[in-house]
This record gives C-alpha cells, sequence and structure tokens, in this order.
C-alpha cells in the first residue's frame, strides 16, 4: 500500500508553471527524497501534499485521503507531521511548552521528553525558544514534527543550517523513525543526505521528474564506466601511456574511462614501476550521485530555460 | 490504512476531548502573552499607567461643564477603559496575527490537527481576560481617587462585551488586509491614534458637526456606550451599541473571506 500517490500533477502560478505533470509515488515505510534545484518545484509539490496549496491538475494520495479536501483535513492532519523550509516557533515559551502544547493537539502524541532527548535538545528544556541558535530551533523544528506520532512525515530541506554531527544526529533520528514505521517524504540539495539517507530518489527539474531510483542506480550511475585519474609524471607525453583508449584532461589530471578497471589500474602502475616513477594523486570511482544530479538538471534546465518561482526559504 | 478507520478515530475522540483541547490551547495562549514583555507592557500595563497619571493630575477637581459637568476622572475613568479594550482587542490581535502570519507560525499551526475556530477562540478568551483585568484596574483606580462605581453595571456588561467582540473581529480584519508584519503596529496605530483624539478619548469633543462623524465610528459609540452607565446614570445605549454591532459585523466579514494563515500566498 502507498503512503503517496501524485499522478499527473500540475502547478502554475500566475504565468509561471511550477509543476508541469508528475507522477511518483511513495511506498509504506521507505524513506523517499525529492533532489532538484531551487525553483524545481519541490517545495510546491510538497506543499500541495501537505494542504497548504490547491493543485490546478492531477490526483493527489496522501494515507489513502485528497489533502485538499479540508472537511477531512483534521484527521488526516493527526497522523501526518510536517518540517517546513522555514523556522517558526514562538520565542517566548521554553522547548518543553512548545513541545507540550503541540503534543496535545494530537491523540496519541509521543512522550515530550524523549522526543526532546532523541533530537538532542536534552538539558535545553527550561530555555526560552528565542535563546536558541538556528541549528537548536531546526531541531525543535524537527521535534515538533515528529510529536505527533505521524504515519508519514514530510521534511523540507530539514538539516539546512546543521553542523555535520547534528546532521549526522538528524539523519539517525529519521532513519529511526522509517525502522519504527513512519513513511518519510523529503526534500534535499545536499546529495549526501540522499545517499546516506534515502531509499529511492526522484530528481526534479523544471517541474518534471527526470529521473527516478535508489540512490545506487539513479540515472544509470551503477552501469557507468569506472574513472582512473592521476597527474601525468614529470617528462611523459600522453602518447607514452600504455593504454588504448584516448584519455581527457581533467584538470591537471589526465582522466581515462575504463569498462575493467582492474585491468587498466595495473597496466598503468605497471608501467609507472617499471619507469620508477609514481603516478600521483591516483584514484578510481565511479560518477557520485552528485555528477549525476548535475548531469540531469543541467539537461532540464536547458530544455525548459524558464524556470519556477524561486522558492528558496530565506 | 482506509478512510474508514479515520472516521472511527474521529468519533472516538468526542466533545469532552475538545473541550479538554481547547482549554489546553486557552493556557498556552495566556502562557505566550505573559511571557511577551512587549504585549504585556503595551496592552496591559499602559491603560493602567494612564488613568493613574490622570488621577493623579484631576485628583479633587469636581463637575465642570467642560467634561459635561462630570468630573475629569469621571469622564476618564469609562474612556481609558474603552482604550485598554481596543488595546487588548483591536491592537494586539492586528499585531500578533500579522506577526505571527509573517513568522510562518500560523503556517504551522494550520498544519497541526488543532481546528481553527479553537485557535481564534484561543486567542479570543485571551483577549477578553487582559480585557476584564484591565477594566476591573481602573475602575479600581479610579474609586480610589474618589470615582463613583458605575450605577447600571448590566449596560456596562452587555457594552463591555459587544465592543470586545467588535474590536475582535476589526484587528482580524485589519491583520487580514496588511500585507507586511513590520508595518502592522504602524497601520494599527496609524488608524488608532487619531480616532481616539477625534472620538473623545482623551479630550470631550463638543463640536456638534465631529460628533455626528464619528458617533458612527467604532471607537466614539464605545466610549458613550460605557459614560452612559458609568457616569451619567443612564442606561443601555441602544444606538451606539447598534453601530458597535454593525462594525463588528463588517469586520467578521472581511475577516472571514481575507485571512489568510500563509506568509506568501499564491
Amino acid at each position: 500500500m502507498n503512503a503517496v500517490v501524485v499522478s499527473g500533477l500540475r502547478k502554475s502560478y500566475a504565468a509561471v508553471e511550477a509543476v508541469r505533470g508528475i507522477d511518483f509515488t511513495v511506498a509504506q515505510g521507505e524513506i523517499f527524497a525529492l533532489l532538484g534545484p531551487n525553483g524545481a518545484g519541490k517545495t510546491t509539490t510538497l506543499e500541495i501534499l501537505e494542504g497548504f496549496r490547491n493543485r490546478d491538475a492531477g490526483r493527489v494520495e496522501v494515507l489513502g485521503c485528497d489533502p485538499s479536501d479540508r472537511g477531512r483535513g483534521r484527521a488526516l492532519r493527526e497522523q501526518i507531521g510536517l518540517v517546513l523550509q522555514d523556522i517558526a516557533v514562538e520565542p517566548y515559551l521554553t522547548v518543553r511548552e512548545t513541545l507540550a502544547r503541540n503534543a496535545g493537539y494530537y491523540p496519541a502524541p509521543r512522550d515530550v521528553g524523549e522526543v526532546i532527548g532523541l533530537v538532542g535538545l536534552a538539558g535545553l528544556e527550561r530555555r526560552k525558544v528565542r535563546s536558541l541558535s538556528g541549528g537548536q530551533k531546526r531541531r525543535l523544528d524537527l521535534a515538533l514534527g515528529m510529536i505527533g506520532g505521524p504515519r508519514l512525515l514530510f521534511l523540507d530541506e530539514p538539516t539546512t543550517g546543521f553542523d555535520p554531527t547534528a546532521r549526522r544526529g538528524a539523519w539517525q533520528v529519521v532513519r529511526d523513525l522509517r525502522d519504527a514505521g513512519t513513511t518519510i517524504l523529503l526534500t534535499t540539495h545536499y546529495m549526501e543526505e540522499a545517499q546516506e539517507l534515502a531509499d529511492r530518489v526522484a530528481v526534479i527539474a523544471g517541474g518534471r521528474i527526470v529521473a527516478e531510483g535508489t540512490p545506487a542506480t539513479l540515472g544509470g550511475r551503477d552501469m557507468a564506466r569506472a574513472r582512473v585519474r592521476f597527474a601525468l609524471p614529470e617528462g611523459c607525453a600522453i602518447g607514452d601511456l600504455p593504454i588504448e583508449v584516448a584519455p581527457s584532461v581533467d584538470g591537471c589530471l589526465i582522466s581515462i574511462e575504463s569498462d575493467e578497471p582492474t585491468k587498466t589500474l595495473h597496466q598503468l602502475t605497471d608501467w609507472a614501476l617499471n619507469r620508477g616513477t609514481a603516478l600521483e594523486q591516483l584514484t578510481v570511482d565511479r560518477p557520485s550521485l552528485e555528477d549525476i544530479y548535475l548531469q540531469l538538471t543541467e539537461v532540464a534546465e536547458q530544455k525548459s530555460p524558464e524556470r519556477g518561482e524561486e522558492r528558496t526559504g530565506r | 490504512m482506509s478512510t474508514a478507520v479515520i472516521h472511527a478515530d474521529q468519533a472516538q475522540r468526542g466533545r469532552r476531548g475538545d473541550l479538554a483541547l481547547l482549554w489546553h490551547q486557552i493556557r498556552y495562549e495566556q502562557l505566550s502573552f505573559w511571557r511577551n514583555p512587549q504585549s504585556a507592557f503595551f496592552t496591559f500595563v499602559f491603560p493602567v499607567v494612564i488613568v493613574t497619571v490622570f488621577g493623579a493630575l484631576f485628583n479633587g477637581a469636581s463637575g465642570d461643564s467642560y467634561f459635561y459637568g462630570l468630573s475629569a476622572l469621571q469622564y476618564y475613568v469609562p474612556t481609558i477603559a474603552a482604550l485598554s479594550v481596543l488595546g487588548a482587542c483591536y491592537s494586539q490581535l492586528a499585531i500578533v496575527l500579522a506577526t505571527r502570519r509573517q513568522d510562518g507560525i500560523l503556517k504551522r499551526v494550520r498544519a497541526t490537527p488543532l481546528p481553527a475556530w479553537m485557535y481564534f477562540v484561543g486567542l479570543l478568551a485571551h483577549c477578553i481576560v487582559v480585557s476584564v483585568i484591565d477594566v476591573a484596574l481602573i475602575v479600581a483606580i479610579g474609586s480610589v481617587f474618589g470615582v463613583p462605581l458605575p450605577t447600571h453595571w448590566a449596560a456596562v456588561a452587555l457594552a463591555l462585551v459587544l465592543g470586545a467582540a467588535c474590536f475582535c473581529a476589526l484587528g482580524v480584519a485589519v491583520a487580514s488586509l496588511i500585507r507586511n508584519a513590520e508595518a502592522a503596529p504602524a497601520v494599527v496605530q496609524f488608524v488608532l491614534f487619531p480616532l481616539l483624539f477625534v472620538s473623545g478619548t482623551y479630550m470631550p469633543i463638543h463640536s456638534a458637526a465631529l460628533t455626528r462623524v464619528t458617533g458612527l465610528l467604532p471607537v466614539r459609540p464605545f466610549n458613550q456606550a460605557l459614560l452612559g452607565p458609568f457616569a451619567e446614570h443612564g442606561g443601555f445605549a441602544w444606538g451606539d451599541l447598534g453601530v458597535l454591532l454593525v462594525w463588528g459585523a463588517v469586520g467578521s466579514l472581511v475577516a472571514i473571506r481575507r485571512f489568510r494563515w500563509d506568509p506568501r500566498p499564491e
């Protein structure tokens, strides 16, 4: 059973078509990430699913309900948690009071103290929200998203402004939520976040989905050729290299694409050892998720030069 | 998950849960207000300070034709009581709602299961609590300076209830029309300050032409509806209460049609 179903979704703002026919589904209990540049339509899509905006066309189902049907909204909202892009918390309440107030809105909330501990705010329970740092407020936001014990959690760029330690902590919280059965739909700019966290990924660009898959297979990443890179030893010409394929020059490094990296590497290192030189800065890798992402979004942006409404938050 | 399960959840919650939730919301609304030094001072302390200063200034002055035969304090206790209701309901509500919308707090509230009407009842309850405490304090300070207590409590109560309702509605209406929260305090005061002067809050108005106009605007009818039963041995001022009722209806209509939760509308 799917937690979220989106099909043929369209949305325009004035003359700009922000979302131009999007289809995807999120299965129950998975972490699904929407990747895309600013203005690609990520937040618009999320806000339609959250019930903040109405769609122009298409079908949307969230936990089996239509989010634009406000009559049934209360029952639906009891089962959904969300963290929006902008930090928005009342400044004069304490951390504990803020969470206790929201916990009261839900029929079966989680324990306030437990949630404070999970997001790493233990010890700050009695601090006023206004005296928290940006990252701490953001963690309070995450705590507010999960306080109701949601079956489905929307996270719109949840770790923006976190330091690396806090980010890893937040990822663990999200993974634990998934392992306890919560479905998670998140948007992010961070490839590392998608790679670490997501079970499946869709890339949005120019209001359309340009690729979908697991982080390991997105855009044919797993099928892509390996890339061997190194600095050309001094006194050598490219023609001296013992390989058949034409290498390319990538900055000050030589880059060789290969279907058989073991063989290519053996040829190169054998050659270098015989000559008594070293291959400085030698690496073997495959295209990173970021490489694939940049490729995909670049192509899509070229196809549709007019971009969606810029919604970068702050 | 099916919709049938959702309906079962809803039925299980029942009415009593809603009442408890409403009480929960009212309590936290109160907590937010009293913690905020700015709103606590301007809406709560300001009218009390004014009436104390006027009390010290005009203490012992007797009836004067400038004050329609009343003593200065007999005149000011009801008008400053009206001012405190205006501050607690109109100014406060307009500024709080515009600021919370701008900060995205209203949008966040909208995403919780808390029904919109409960959110508003929580806010209105808080406006009424502040108004009641303020009016009681102002009357008490007045009586310390020798101002007699109101002669017609029922008429005072009706005027206060209707006035509070009217100015709450107008506060929400103005919040719906203001686009940017930084402008909210300025817009609110820009509308209110001249209106207070021409409506006789700070000094009696003896121009018949002016009172004819201001009698149709919301502030003067409220002053008059309180002045009568407070000081002039009057009763229910039906004409003035009617004007308040009309303004309250206009405010409610604008509020219902134009209120927005999202800082960035489509």
